[in-house]
């Protein structure tokens, strides 16, 4: 019974703000304050906890608070410590992005333009997809040893298939009409990707890229749990053993930030990229 | 909430294809995969690789005959099943309880949605060693990691699935004097469900992760492990083996979603 009627407020909500304008100021900010009051109060239960109830000793050792885990990350910072493991963390990262867009997007596009190559290629892709690229990580340390190698290779194939896939989905949806007119006037395949099939799949593309930096950052941080000697994820594992939580935390931090900044750029990218776009087609 | 869009954009793509021309990529694809067995079997017959650190598809298959027939590969697999299945039954209940209460309730969803998408957006994996260090090594540590992967993908999709649900179709049901029973069984349910198990492929993947970091990290048993200590040990044969393995398990269960969400939600695949 009052579920239903949860229900129906919660739907009239939702039409309530797509049709007409907010009118007031708080309808307007009514997300934005209850979200971020949300996350201050956990803030503040966080930090008030271990001064509201006693907290066993083993407890105790696990625990920190967000003004520790502040003052850490403060620490870090004007020292200049978190500089070396950051930049170290950061170019594996970069490195193996950029070779899964070098090598994914051309790929994609091949893909998508040849049915007898997208036949060739999708078992593999498929059974690469599903797995969680992981179980290669001892078989790349193996080869690559303990460093930059590795790391490079693990965010590379963790960030492949998202661009990879995406591109050719992307690549498949363009529109027909448009590649026979391009051919029409005496265009060759490479004109046909430049003009037209690349330009369609952008917002594919954008979205495929969108999903891979969280699967970079991601083996970033596993690569560097097993198979490095610096880095945030060394950092991180050796202060989880220290018990320095505080630490662990910063480091979660630090990496959540960057995969935030990252998407938001983006989203920016996207936005410059799809100006020139009449209204969205394909994407969703 | 980035997942559900890519999700709806990957089932868009295929459109129907003709028996003739499916059966062509099939066998263009079996082609394929095995052309690139012979290859790599043939490559040793020219390049005398060190057998420490690649291993032909002869042997490899021979070892995974024996790991089978020997049972330890079914026994290192039930191992890792157990904490996977705690890890992801809890994550489906929670992630579907609290997915409905924050699409139900737009003051819910606009409260929990900024801190839900900054779990969603950390990696997770990052607390590993801390799970690790405060549970211990057993099925307890594994579960909360493998949980903590795969439940944001079930609060994401089953918010979009309920706000998804038609307000049109609730008020017709509603007219036609269909009981609180009928409203659920035939409108929100069925509208909710294929955003669920979309959610489900997604976190499949995740908790596979889960187990895999959880085993690579500290365990004494599982299949995780047994990748991590054959590579140790450079015993390359046994260690594909298990790696295939995890790949066979993964493909069935991702493409097995797959087939039962073209078979029970037929209406969504043209979407």
């Amino acid at each position: 019974m009052s579920e239903s009627q949860a229900l129906e407020t919660n739907l009239s909500g939702v039409a309530d703000d797509l049709d007409a304008p907010p009118r007031s100021f708080w309808q307007r900010f009514e997300p934005i304050i209850l979200g971020t009051s949300t996350i201050v109060v956990a803030l503040i239960v966080w930090e008030l906890l271990p001064r509201l109830i006693t907290l066993s000793a083993g407890t105790k050792l696990f625990f920190t608070t967000p003004s520790q885990v502040a003052g850490t990350l403060w620490k870090m910072f004007a020292t200049g410590s978190i500089w070396t493991p950051l930049s170290v963390s950061a170019s594996g990262f970069a490195v193996g992005l950029g070779l899964a867009i070098v090598v994914g997007l051309p790929l994609g596009v091949l893909i998508g333009r040849s049915r007898t190559l997208n036949a060739m290629f999708d078992p593999f892709i498929t059974a690469f997809n599903a797995t969680p690229r992981l179980v290669f990580l001892p078989l790349v340390m193996l080869w690559f040893g303990l460093g930059l190698w590795s790391k490079v290779v693990i965010v590379f194939i963790g960030a492949l298939f998202p661009i990879l896939i995406n591109t050719y989905e992307g690549v498949r949806n363009s529109d027909k009409l448009l590649i026979n007119v391009v051919r029409s006037f005496g265009a060759k395949e490479w004109d046909v990707a430049r003009l037209v099939v690349v330009p369609n799949a952008m917002p594919y593309i954008i979205a495929g890229l969108r999903l891979s930096i969280g699967r970079a950052v991601l083996g970033v941080v596993v690569a560097e749990f097993f198979g490095s000697e610096s880095g945030l994820g060394v950092m991180m594992v050796q202060a989880a053993g220290r018990y320095q939580v505080d630490i662990v935390f910063s480091g979660l931090i630090i990496f959540a930030v960057m995969t935030l900044a990252m998407t938001a750029a983006v989203q920016v990218l996207e936005n410059r990229l799809g100006r020139w776009r009449p209204q969205r087609t394909g994407g969703e | 909430m980035a997942d559900v869009t890519v999700q709806t954009a990957t089932e868009s793509a295929a459109p129907p294809i003709p028996f003739s021309e499916r059966y062509f990529n099939v066998l263009l694809g079996l082609l394929s995969v095995v052309l690139f067995l012979v290859a790599w079997q043939a490559v040793f017959l020219f390049v005398p690789f060190n057998q420490l650190f690649i291993s032909k598809p002869s042997l490899i298959a021979a070892a995974f005959y024996d790991m089978v027939m020997s049972g330890e590969l079914l026994r290192e697999l039930a191992v890792s099943a157990v904490p996977f299945v705690y890890g992801f039954s809890a994550a489906v209940v929670v992630g579907v309880t609290l997915g409905i209460v924050m699409g139900w309730r737009v003051r819910v969803g606009y409260a929990l949605d900024p801190i839900m998408t900054v779990f969603y957006a950390s990696p997770l994996v990052a607390l590993a060693p801390l799970v690790i260090v405060f549970f211990g090594v057993g099925v307890s540590g594994k579960a909360t990691i493998i949980f903590l992967l795969s439940v944001f993908p079930f609060i994401f999709n089953t918010q979009a699935g309920v706000r998804a649900v038609d307000r049109l179709l609730v008020n017709v049901v509603r007219s036609l004097g269909g009981t609180e029973k009928d409203l659920y069984l035939k409108v929100v349910v069925p509208s909710v469900l294929p955003y669920i198990v979309a959610g489900a492929r997604i976190a499949i993947g995740r908790g596979l992760i889960g187990v895999l970091v959880a085993e690579f990290f500290a365990a004494s048993e599982g299949i995780g492990y047994a990748i991590a200590r054959y590579g140790d040990l450079f015993a390359l044969d046994k260690m594909f083996a298990c790696i295939f393995a995890i790949m066979i398990i993964a493909v069935i269960m991702t493409e097995g979603i797959r087939w039962a969400e073209r078979a029970a939600f037929p209406w969504r695949v043209g979407r």
